[in-house]
């Protein structure tokens, strides 16, 4: 079998977040840099487990500059078997997705893995547009998936419940938290990531369609307020008229 | 989770200071590069976040023990054994023709650095494992490598140090555990090991024990002594069996809890064999070969309990609202909201304080691990002195942190107030767990006696002189500075000071009068590791300063501002205190040389 994993890099969890260029673009000046958690933890994981359990390959792709290198080599060290990166300085989603669709279809794959969303722009599109531009089916927020052959059965989290869905493939999926758990790389790992081939191709020109306007940071949070232990009204009324949760 | 360390600190270090990739360029390590040196760094922290810290606490409260002839210890023992034998971080120092990694010294005690700040009772069973297996690989024959050194790199077998006997700790030339030739070139080995790190518990098939013994009819002293590697189960065919090497208990201390501690009895019923390392009557020759690495290790540790206290204290101080400030005109508003503590100046200084010590350790820890790669695989031509810079720094690098590192996390301690006392918050463990760094090892007494004794005389002086030159190289390259030319000068002043203070004791050296000469070792130990972290806190606040300068930044500006503002700190309240040793050490005075006669301690 052979698996695509998309990896994004996102900001570490602990940046402070501030913006430039007239609010335009995030600002990068002491940003500390991780693989996307979702990509790593849960999509990496799983295609691996996978690669494991009936054989195949595991690529991963990133769509960056030389920057993002550090983290395809963290993939390649947790196992993926080889990597792409589409030499480009980033893009809209949609520009992101052209090009990982049309290494995918370059590869004819037969899973195509993402994170259910990128932790710093939250836009959970590019998996959907992915699999549009691929013709394949998508199962966005997968939880747990078992392979049976070329079917494999899906869990994914709705409001209040759960949905199972099989699914034949090719597929492309994004992958929620419990579809794995988080591996670390180990030494021997971290040394062969080093010798693994990571291909470097053009990216491929794309009319973007949408472009950021503005970023605003959400409102300051206020002080901590303390209320004393024994006065229970003076807590409700607080979280009922200021809060406004209850 | 609670933070317990600062990443970008030590990235600073690593590769803003100390250009870890440089190393690369060396054939031991061209395998490296600095993103796999980052990686590493990033999964160390994963693991120690994942696996380590969740357990600091839990091991401090369900401390090793002894029962009926075993010893317990915290499930996660086990699975750290089993983890960094897959992982190869047991035998990360070693050829990788041994199976080891090759891994610079360098980013090895930055990995440690990381897993003791998490948990400092757990790193040691690894270690301690790996130091057991170096010695053997490095002195051992093939045979006895071979038999040995797999099992303890994969974490099947863990390996221990037995030095210490009841009758000799510090002074090891009293050592009486024996080793009579059985004929087969074997040894049967007969004592008692206590304080035995690691020696013993449920997650091992093995324990090697690196033993230091005496042969029959061996010359009195330290040249009398040899090195045996003894197993808790020797190999028998394709199986093991007992060694009569019996575990007698477990010492239960007031801190590092669980981390066990052992006494081991070796050949109670006559059936115990021991096989020779190397060559006989040189044990402690070999023990002192690896001794560098071991005593940094320690240091590590301490400089990693006070950073992670640092680390709790500071986020108590921003929560915690207490008091108000005084404005001008020395009035409060009592109207207003309390402020939180760490705005008060006392607090911040005693934050910073601990900023100053932890940093500043981390920063020597690390140069320190980066002459040991250099003395070992850098440049043939500057071997050498390389070797002789770590030789100096050793006994400051480990003294330093667990002795400062004690009044910094105190004042970590103190910041909390009350909470600080109880076993609500970590402080009070980080307190007890700091305090055995200054013991092992070599206590602070013997490591000064080392420094000022052995050290800084060896080679005629040799070694002062290529520290000197780093201090110097250090004072030039901050006087391109303006902000911080004050400090390069009173470096430069205090740098003076030790020389003079060297001269006027070695006098005593030079007339006979030895222990006048090393009767306050320590006082000098206080003094010059007090200018040697003055000369790590210029040089990185002179990194510091060139990358704001240049705008050739991997942090914020404020990253870079906040180093050169502690250094400023270093410099106003830490630096001055050299004055007070120096008064003291040109004293001539002899008050603690004892005297036949004298009552004052009677
Ligand atoms: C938790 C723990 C773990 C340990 N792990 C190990 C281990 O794994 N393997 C091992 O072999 N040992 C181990 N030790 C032993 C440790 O190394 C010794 O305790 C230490 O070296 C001091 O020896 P001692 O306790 O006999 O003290 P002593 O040597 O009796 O020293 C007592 C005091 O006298 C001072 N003193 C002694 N001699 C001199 C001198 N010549 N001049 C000036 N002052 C002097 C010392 O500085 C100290 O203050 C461990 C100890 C502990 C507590």
């Amino acid at each position: 079998m052979k698996l695509l994993v998309c990896v994004s890099k996102t900001p570490d969890t602990t940046t402070k977040v501030s913006f430039t260029d007239g609010d335009t673009a995030f600002d990068t000046q002491g940003v500390q840099y991780i693989m996307n958690p979702y990509d790593e933890w849960y999509a990496l994981v799983r295609a691996l487990e996978l690669k494991e359990s009936a054989g195949g390959t595991v690529t991963i792709i990133n769509v960056g500059t030389a920057d993002n290198d550090a983290i395809i080599r963290k993939g390649l060290a947790i196992g993926a078997d080889d990597a792409i990166r589409v030499d480009a300085a980033g893009g809209s989603a949609y520009f992101v997705a052209k090009q990982i669709a049309e290494q995918a279809k370059a590869g004819s794959y037969d899973m195509v893995f993402f994170g259910k969303e990128t932790i710093d722009y939250n836009g959970s599109q590019i998996g959907a547009m992915v699999s549009e531009m691929l013709d394949m089916p998508f199962i966005s927020y997968a939880t747990k998936m078992d392979m049976a052959g070329n079917t494999a059965t899906i869990a994914r989290d709705i409001e209040g419940g759960q949905e199972i869905v099989e699914v034949d493939t090719p597929f492309v999926l994004s992958a929620a938290k419990g579809l794995a758990e988080q591996r670390i790389p180990n030494m021997r790992g971290i040394m062969q990531a080093k010798r693994k081939p990571l291909n470097v191709v053009p990216a491929v020109a794309v009319d973007e369609k949408a472009s950021i306007v503005s970023y605003a940071l959400p409102p300051a949070k206020s002080d901590c307020r303390y209320v004393d232990a024994e006065n229970m009204d003076e807590l409700v009324a607080l979280l009922h008229g200021e809060a406004k949760v209850i | 989770m609670a933070n317990y360390i600062s990443m970008d600190n030590l990235r600073f270090v690593v590769h803003e200071m100390l250009h870890a990739e440089k190393l690369c360029s060396f054939p031991r390590y061209q395998d490296y590069d600095k993103e796999s040196f980052d990686i590493l760094m990033d999964s160390t922290k994963d693991y120690a976040d994942k696996v380590m810290y969740p357990s600091f606490k839990e091991m401090d409260e369900d401390p090793a023990r002894y029962d009926d002839g075993k010893i317990y210890v915290h499930p996660v023992v086990g699975e750290v054994m089993k983890y960094a034998g897959e992982n190869g971080s047991i035998g990360a120092l070693f050829d990788y023709d041994l199976g080891g990694m090759q891994l610079p010294h360098l980013i090895h005690s930055a990995l440690a650095h990381i897993a003791q700040c998490a948990n400092n009772s757990l790193p040691g069973y690894t270690g301690l494992t790996a130091g057991a297996a170096g010695l053997i690989a490095s002195f051992g024959e093939k045979a006895l490598i071979d038999k040995y050194v797999p099992n303890m790199l994969s974490g099947k077998w863990g390996g221990t140090m037995c030095l210490t006997e009841p009758q000799a700790g510090s002074s090891l030339s009293d050592i009486t555990t024996s080793a009579s030739p059985s004929g087969d070139g074997s040894y049967q080995i007969k004592g008692q090991k206590i304080f035995i790190s690691g020696g013993d518990h449920e997650y091992c098939d093995n324990f090697v024990h690196l033993v230091l013994a005496r042969i029959d009819g061996a010359p009195a002293g330290t040249r009398g002594i040899s090195l045996f590697v003894v197993p808790k189960h020797r190999i028998a065919g394709d199986g093991l069996e007992s060694n009569d090497v019996i575990t007698a208990g477990d010492f239960q201390k007031m801190g590092q809890k669980g981390y066990c501690t052992t006494h081991l009895v070796f050949g109670e019923n006559d059936n115990c064999q021991g096989w020779l390392v190397g060559t006989e009557h040189r044990g402690l020759k070999y023990m002192f070969q690896m001794m560098n690495g071991a005593r940094i290790d320690v240091g590590l540790t301490a400089a990693s309990i006070a950073t992670a206290a640092y680390h709790a204290s500071l986020q108590y101080a921003q929560e915690r609202p207490q008091g108000r400030r005084i404005l001008s005109g020395g009035v409060k508003n009592v109207d207003a909201e309390q402020t939180t503590i760490i705005k008060h100046p006392d607090v911040r200084r005693m934050l910073l304080l601990q900023r100053a010590i932890t940093e500043g350790s981390v920063s020597l820890l690390m140069q320190a691990s980066l002459y040991h790669d250099l003395s070992q695989a850098g440049p043939e031509e500057d071997r050498e002195r390389y070797h002789d810079l770590l030789e100096l720094l050793t006994p400051i690098a480990k003294t330093y942190p667990s002795e400062m590192g004690q009044i910094s996390i105190s004042n970590g301690l103190q910041i909390l107030g009350g909470y600080g006392f109880c076993t609500d918050f970590p402080l009070e463990q980080y307190y007890r767990d700091i305090r055995i760094t200054a013991l092992y090892e070599g206590t602070t007494g013997i490591q000064s006696l080392d420094l000022l004794g052995r050290k800084v005389v060896m080679k005629n002086g040799e070694a002062m002189k290529h520290l000197t030159k780093e201090i110097i190289d250090t004072i030039q390259a901050a006087e391109n500075y303006d902000e911080l030319k004050p400090y390069a000068a009173q470096l430069k002043n205090a740098s003076k000071e030790l020389q003079d203070t060297i001269m006027h004791l070695l006098k005593f050296a030079m007339s006979g009068e030895h222990e006048r000469f090393i009767a306050d070792a320590t006082i000098f130990m206080d003094f010059m590791s007090t200018v040697v972290h003055a000369w790590q806190w210029l040089k990185m606040a002179t990194v510091a300063k060139t990358a704001l300068v240049t705008d050739n930044k991997t942090f914020d500006a404020a990253f870079y501002e906040n180093k050169i503002h502690t250094m400023r700190f270093y410099f106003k309240y830490e630096l001055p205190k050299i004055s007070s040793c120096k008064t003291t050490l040109l004293n001539d005075e002899t008050l603690t040389i004892p005297e036949e006669h004298q009552s004052v301690l009677a």
